[in-house]
């Protein structure tokens, strides 16, 4: 399993985690010594759809500019931005999702041990925003500038600041609004079906060799056991077959 | 007012395994039965068809085929003394809502338990003198014996079509299968799956520390089947999308795939969908169910359904809810140690490590729900407890399941979240990498347990089910001595990285997914004063009400409770038909 689904174990791989992949935001100039970006990957990218179903223009600029953060331009894929990845989590908020759908909502709404789960009395689409707002007051506060205004490494450092718990807020959790929701929704926006807008031409299932669809695979069980599945280098999407 | 419906013979609350199962046997003779689901019939729709089966976001982040958290949730708390908060979104187990249940979107999974599982305390007690079982360990045995289920096992196993390696011919043990499998009077009905490329090395490394792996009995069909009831299955497509979805190909065996169809063709027979059972109707003075209340949620309208027999046979958490909600037995007291209802609730004791190999094409996404190569020296009480401070043991097996991308990548320990070095390490591993893992078994505790919750209510305004419960001290040490023995297998399998060796640890986590096996709660056994149904699955307090499930286990095994569970439907199908002719104490 890794440390993606472990919490309780963000603190021992922060010590050890470089900061070898910030890189750009969309307007500002690649630093020195960020990767460049796959030109053959950006070529084959179109236009990312701009127009947001959920995000005000403060929280676009927020999350566009948190998912250039958490996947910058590289040699493995696009900008966050160019992946989709924003356009995911707009998508995401304004659905069923994002409105609570299939979460117990009823009250009295009390705090508890964290294996309980959140608690709150907002939809995960008003978490969101609301601690979009708190992380830009607290990054004003503490940097004189909201999140998406800020260098690449004083974004980086905003983040982990949150998701290990050191940035705090008086009225909202914020690590768990990082973990639970944001970072929830980043892992989706990167390996869902492109179809739901993040993941733009499966460049996330190229990285790591995914196939994807139509995943019949009776033969391919015995003829590809322990060799490298040719099907990996181009992923299927169910566009690929609607 | 609700509405009073025309009297039927026999009614069955929830349409998963175990409604499909004993209706299997009565409507075969005749007997009238009507089942009631609160879900939908999702046969024709896009979870069972190409390409929307292959959604991971909708069918399992979202849990498109799950019980409705908003409609209803449970409640959690660690110890009766903390205050209890409903678990908003759960993660940690998934009840299935539609025709099919949770056995619709299972991964298939289907052990027969160990054959001193149903004597249990028994077992301990002769082995290790009665002061081996602690105080606070409410181990009780069924009532009822392996020998007894062994035909029922055996008739479950061909109509799903297993595919496996039987380990033990009617005493004889079979090389290549598992030796401490309970005896079985035949082989599987089908060859098992292909083994992975994890299983491969798992398999070598066993065998050169001088254990004997086998295949992992799958309900997933190897080949192309013909059960029984003319029913067929097509052969396994190892596409990875089994737990948690339908299955395009017929190839994972379903109720909803086997049963449903065949029964929808019997006379006496009928299913009604969006039927959410609210209540059982109880006469306390002749001790007999009446009938159900159920809510019709497409019309909105309340209906009385007058029965001559109800079974429950929902989903765990449901069986006991519904008790508890319509007053039938007495709720567990844990200070008074008084009552049944909701007592024994167990779950499962669930560890791994992680494995990187730099050479080997693990092709996670190359698999079924069933792809597992195990090994059972550590299971139950496999081996000696004598001189160690827990009681029961895990099955440990390199089981991949699946290479959805979103739930089942790993990277090794210290790989950052995000950026750069975490795509990295995502593109370097997540074909290379596996894990091996420990499927505990999860005895009772006088402390965890069901009961209703003083606070929150559902949809309908009746009190959630609450979870009194956490992993107590014997699972606690009984995982971190068997994950040491996994670390030592996963050594012994020589991966480039291995992940940290731990057992699990509590406490109980909501948001986790660790499996859908809760047990207990309406408990089974011979004792009136300890079960809340007797070793015939007939309620102490109500002649004519049944209960079937995982909810009857008194404990939960180091194994998938599906398999002794089906074995209990059809032999409870069976008593029902005997019963039906002539009502009385079975």
């Amino acid at each position: 399993m890794s440390d993606e689904k472990k919490p309780n174990d963000r603190r021992s791989f922060l010590l050890q985690a470089g900061l070898a992949g910030v890189a750009s935001l969309t307007s500002v100039a690649l630093p020195a010594g960020a990767s460049t970006p796959d030109t053959a990957l950006i070529a084959k990218t179109e236009p990312a759809a701009r127009s947001f179903h959920s995000l005000g223009p403060e929280e676009a600029a927020f999350i566009e500019a948190l998912v250039n953060i958490m996947c910058p331009a590289d040699q493995f894929t696009p900008n966050g931005v160019d992946c989709g990845l924003a356009i995911y989590i707009d998508r995401q908020l304004a659905g069923p999702y994002g409105q609570g759908d299939g979460r117990y909502q009823s009250g009295p709404f009390k705090q508890g041990k964290p294996e309980l789960g959140l608690q709150l009395p907002l939809t995960p689409e008003q978490f969101c925003k609301a601690g979009i707002a708190a992380v830009n007051l607290a990054c004003k506060r503490d940097n004189g500038a909201t999140f998406d205004q800020l260098a690449p490494a004083a974004a980086q450092a905003v983040l982990e600041k949150i998701e290990d718990g050191r940035m705090t807020d008086p009225r909202l959790p914020l690590a768990s609004w990082f973990n639970d929701i944001i970072y929830a929704l980043f892992i989706e926006a990167c390996f869902a079906d492109p179809m739901y807008g993040g993941n733009r031409d499966a460049v996330f299932w190229k990285m790591i060799g995914y196939p994807g669809l139509p995943a019949t695979h009776t033969i391919d069980m015995v003829r590809y056991r322990g060799k490298p599945y040719p099907g990996a280098q181009n992923p299927k999407s169910i566009g690929d077959f609607s | 007012m609700a509405k009073r419906l025309p009297h039927r013979r026999v009614v069955i609350v929830g349409g998963g395994l175990c409604a499909a199962l004993i209706s299997r046997q009565l409507t075969a003779q005749g007997v009238d039965v009507l089942v009631l689901e609160r879900g939908i019939d999702h046969a024709n729709g896009p979870a069972a068809r190409l390409p929307s089966q292959r959604d991971e976001l909708r069918w399992a982040q979202r849990q498109g085929l799950m019980q409705n958290w908003q409609r209803e949730t449970y409640t959690l708390r660690h110890t009766r003394h903390e205050e209890s908060l409903p678990v908003r979104w759960m993660g940690a187990f998934l009840p299935g809502e539609g025709v099919g249940g949770a056995a619709s979107h299972w991964n298939g999974q289907t052990w027969r338990w160990s054959e001193y599982d149903p004597a249990l305390r028994t077992r301990y007690e002769t082995r290790y003198g009665k002061s081996a079982i602690p105080k606070e360990m409410p181990l009780q045995d069924w009532g009822t014996t392996y020998a007894e289920l062994e035909p029922y096992h055996d008739l479950f196993e061909k109509l799903f079509g297993l595919s496996g390696k039987a380990g033990n011919i009617e005493g004889l043990i079979q090389a290549g299968g598992n030796p401490f499998e309970a005896p079985r009077r035949d082989e599987y009905p089908q060859r098992p799956l292909e083994i992975t490329e994890a299983g491969i090395i798992f398999k070598a490394a066993t065998e050169s520390l001088g254990y004997r792996p086998f295949p992992g009995p799958a309900a997933n069909s190897s080949g192309t089947y013909l059960n029984p009831d003319g029913q067929r299955l097509g052969p396994c497509q190892y596409c990875g999308h089994c737990e948690r979805f339908l299955c395009e190909a017929h190839a994972k065996a379903t109720p909803d795939g086997l049963l449903y169809p065949l029964l929808r063709t019997r006379k006496s027979f009928e299913i009604r969908t969006h039927a959410q059972v609210l209540h059982i109707d109880y006469d306390r003075q002749a001790k007999r169910a009446l009938g159900v209340r159920y809510l019709d949620l497409e019309s909105g309208e309340e209906y009385q359904q007058p029965a001559d027999i109800v079974v429950l046979a929902a989903f765990t958490m449901s069986n006991t809810r519904l008790l508890l909600l319509s007053g039938i037995g007495a709720s567990y007291d844990p200070t008074a140690r008084h009552g049944v209802v909701g007592k024994n609730f167990c779950y499962q004791t669930q560890s791994g490590v992680g494995l990187f190999f730099r050479n080997r094409w693990i092709n996670p996404f190359l698999a079924a729900g069933c792809t597992l190569t195990a090994i059972d020296e550590y299971n139950n009480d496999n081996f000696d407890h004598s001189a160690l401070p827990f009681l029961g043991g895990a099955n440990i097996s390199a089981g991949v399941t699946n290479g959805r991308p979103i739930r089942s990548r790993s990277t090794p320990s210290g790989t950052p979240r995000w950026g750069t070095e975490w795509k990295k390490a995502n593109a370097e591993w997540y074909a290379h990498s596996c894990g091996v893992g420990a499927q505990g078994s999860c005895y009772p505790h006088v402390e965890n347990y069901l009961d209703l919750d003083p606070v929150y209510r559902d949809i309908y305004g009746l009190p959630l089910l609450r979870m009194t419960f956490d992993f107590r001290e014997n699972e606690v040490k009984m995982s971190r001595w068997v994950t040491e023995k996994v670390g030592e297998i996963c050594k012994a399998m020589a991966p480039d990285i291995m992940g940290p060796v731990k057992g699990l640890q509590g406490p109980f986590d909501s948001r986790v997914y660790q499996s859908t096996h809760v047990t207990g709660g309406t408990v089974m056994g011979a004792d009136p004063r300890s079960s809340v149904v007797s070793t015939h699955l007939q309620h102490w307090d109500a002649e004519n009400l049944f209960v079937v499930g995982a909810s009857v286990y008194p404990h939960n095994s180091g194994y998938n409770p599906t398999g002794p569970l089906a074995a209990l439907a059809l032999r409870l199908g069976d008593d029902l038909v005997r019963y039906s002719s002539r009502p009385r104490q079975l």
